[in-house]
């Protein structure tokens, strides 16, 4: 797993823990709402609605919401959030409404005092003590609203109904801010379990990784000691000769210079054997390095960058082509390529410090020469990426190849 | 022209030393001393009077990072230019942090040292693509880990980029529309909040093994 896995593996964490949550406040939501509608029922049979038409389309907004809200995989964003606070305030208004004047709420069960506690709930859930308390607040607010609404003004309301209303304010306040706190607290746990166990995997990584570099340094040593006989007895066998031909020191040098790379890539570095089915982009640019001698050519990568095989097939590809341009046209002695992985795009670098030239597709295309240029740039299209190319007269060259980290996207 | 500049050289195998040696004098460089290990570097520093420490990590005795260490306290105008075969992270990051104003890896070309000693005594941090590249992922692994810590301003972000990609400083006040001189301060300011960064490191495992061990 790279860092960047473990990173959304946090994220994915904390959201996943937020949805644990919300389908808890979705049971409450559906028990509430067969209570609302049994009460509802007993309430119309003994006559106790003045608006009963109001009271059954309320019942069936907060039906419908509570549906809507059961399909799977609903988002709660901001929007969500205020339709639902919307939606149980109406309901904690609307009980002023419906029933006779002065009847309402206080002592006696009546059908709208469950389910708005669900939005102190959800806001809990989603935002932390605040977002409950908040939501909380505003059904409060309502709660005091809905008394005039009812025939009581709230400067003439009796000793047990001022009770009663501080009550039930203090109850959505406390349910909002507590749940807040436990989301809170229940967020931030889920967190750090998973980046446990992101750790976890990633040390185990590492185990099998230095196994497996213990093993590669073994048969590297062999070849070392290949390569030392093998100069030792040329370096005799020169020496003899008089007069000792160029050719075959620089041969010897060669051989030392193989051995050298292949040494420092096995043994100084950590080895970065890719997951089955993908490839090392550094490994893969390395290689490519390995195969020229028209001029030299360095290799920096931040951090290890896997790639699927395809597309590092894809990559190295074009990245060969550039080389190739690069040796035909820039006069150049020096070549760095650079990979990174940054906004979830694989970025590849070839620079050279050649003549460079003015980049003008236009005047390229008339000329017959973007043949190479319409391949390397149709290479990246293909993956979902794209080629930039950043040069002038006398400054060198840069082609820049982008490709999404993560398969071309869908769509 | 390159300014002639007085150079120690530190390493424990003779041969190297003296290929470094010709290499140096050819371009014009002056060798004021040679060392074959860490303790004998120390004493060569305060004795020979050199502008530019060429240093080997790997010694024997005193290890090249603790002499890098010792003869920059000694001597704070004396530049240490890292010369290795290691590409280790471990080794860079520890030279840096030493107080090392640059790092080679032995594979460079003579051309490229003898370069890299008159930059480093002019006051340039020499960075190579590779160690740019390990500066970065070191510095987006600290974003990811523990935020808050000392990280990259956007500017040396794109300047450490450049680097990796093998832009030299002047190529890259270009582009950027500064100074050779600022996008130096800017390395500068790099490798200071390299050095930072390991210090806090050791503080925070000092606190940690304090809190376990407290009764």
């Amino acid at each position: 797993m790279s860092r960047v896995d473990a990173r959304s593996g946090a994220a994915g964490g904390s959201a996943e823990a937020r949805r644990t949550l919300m389908r808890g406040v979705l049971v409450f939501r559906w028990v509430a709402l067969a209570w609302m509608v049994t009460i509802a029922v007993i309430d119309a049979g003994a006559d106790e609605f003045r608006r009963e038409a109001l009271a059954w389309a309320s019942i069936g907004v907060a039906g419908a919401w509570t549906v809507w809200l059961t399909v799977p995989a609903r988002r709660w964003g901001r929007v969500t959030l205020a339709v639902d606070l919307g939606v149980c305030t109406w309901l904690v208004v609307v009980s002023g409404l419906v029933v006779f004047e002065g009847e309402v709420v206080g002592g006696r069960a009546f059908f709208a005092s469950g389910y708005p506690f669900a939005a102190a709930l959800s806001w809990g859930v989603h935002d932390g003590t605040k977002g409950g308390l908040a939501a909380g607040g505003v059904l409060g607010l309502a709660l005091i609203i809905a008394r005039p609404l009812n025939g009581m003004p709230v400067g003439e309301l009796p000793a047990t109904e001022i009770r009663d209303l501080t009550g039930g304010i203090v109850n959505y306040l406390v349910a909002g801010g507590a749940v807040g706190f436990v989301s809170i607290l229940f967020v931030r746990s889920t967190e750090a379990l998973h980046r446990a166990t992101g750790e976890l995997v990633r040390e185990r990584e590492r185990a099998a990784r230095l196994a497996e570099r213990e093993s590669i340094a073994r048969q590297i040593h062999d070849s070392v000691l290949q390569a030392l006989s093998l100069i030792n007895k040329k370096g005799h066998e020169l020496a003899r000769l008089d007069p000792i031909p160029g050719d075959g020191v620089a041969e010897l040098g060669r051989i030392a210079e193989k051995q050298e790379q292949e040494l420092r890539a096995v043994i100084l570095r950590d080895p970065e054997l890719p997951p089955t089915g993908r490839a090392s982009l550094r490994a893969e640019l390395e290689t490519l390095a390995g195969e020229l001698d028209t001029f030299e050519v360095t290799v920096s990568c931040v951090g290890p960058i896997w790639v699927d095989r395809n597309v590092a097939e894809e990559l190295t590809a074009a990245v060969r082509q550039a080389l190739a341009n690069i040796a035909e046209h820039s006069r150049a002695s020096r070549v760095s390529l650079f990979a990174e992985v940054e906004g979830g795009r694989i970025l590849i670098s070839v620079r050279d410090n050649g003549v460079g030239f003015v980049y003008d597709e236009a005047a390229l295309k008339a000329n017959g020469k973007a043949g190479i240029l319409k391949s390397m740039k149709g290479r990246m299209e293909d993956l979902g990426g794209s080629m930039a190319i950043n040069s002038s007269p006398g400054h060198g060259t840069e082609v820049e190849f982008a490709v999404p980290a993560h398969g071309k996207p869908e769509g | 022209m390159t300014v002639p500049v007085r150079v120690l050289v530190v390493d424990d195998h003779p041969v190297w030393r003296d290929g470094v040696r010709s290499d140096l004098e050819a371009a014009g460089h002056a060798v004021v001393g040679e060392a074959s290990d860490g303790r004998e570097a120390i004493a060569l520093a305060r004795d020979c009077m050199p502008e530019v420490v060429l240093m080997d990590l790997k010694l024997p005795h005193v290890s090249g990072v603790e002499a890098t260490r010792r003869i920059i306290d000694e001597s704070p105008h004396v530049k240490v230019l890292v010369l290795s075969a290691s590409a280790e992270e471990k080794d860079v990051f520890e030279a840096v942090k030493a107080g090392a104003s640059g790092y080679l890896l032995k594979s460079s070309t003579s051309d490229e040292l003898t370069s890299a000693v008159a930059r480093v005594r002019a006051g340039e941090p020499v960075f190579t693509p590779s160690l740019a590249a390990l500066v970065l992922d070191e510095f987006r692994r600290i974003a990811v880990e523990v935020p808050g810590e000392p990280a990259l301003t956007p500017r040396e972000n794109e300047v450490l980029k450049y680097v990796a990609k093998g832009y030299t400083y002047s190529e890259i006040g270009e582009k950027l529309f500064i100074s050779t001189k600022t996008v130096q301060n800017h390395v500068q300011n790099i490798l200071t909040k390299l050095q930072l960064r390991k210090r806090y490191e050791l503080m925070r495992y000092a606190l940690q093994r304090g809190l376990d061990q407290a009764p």
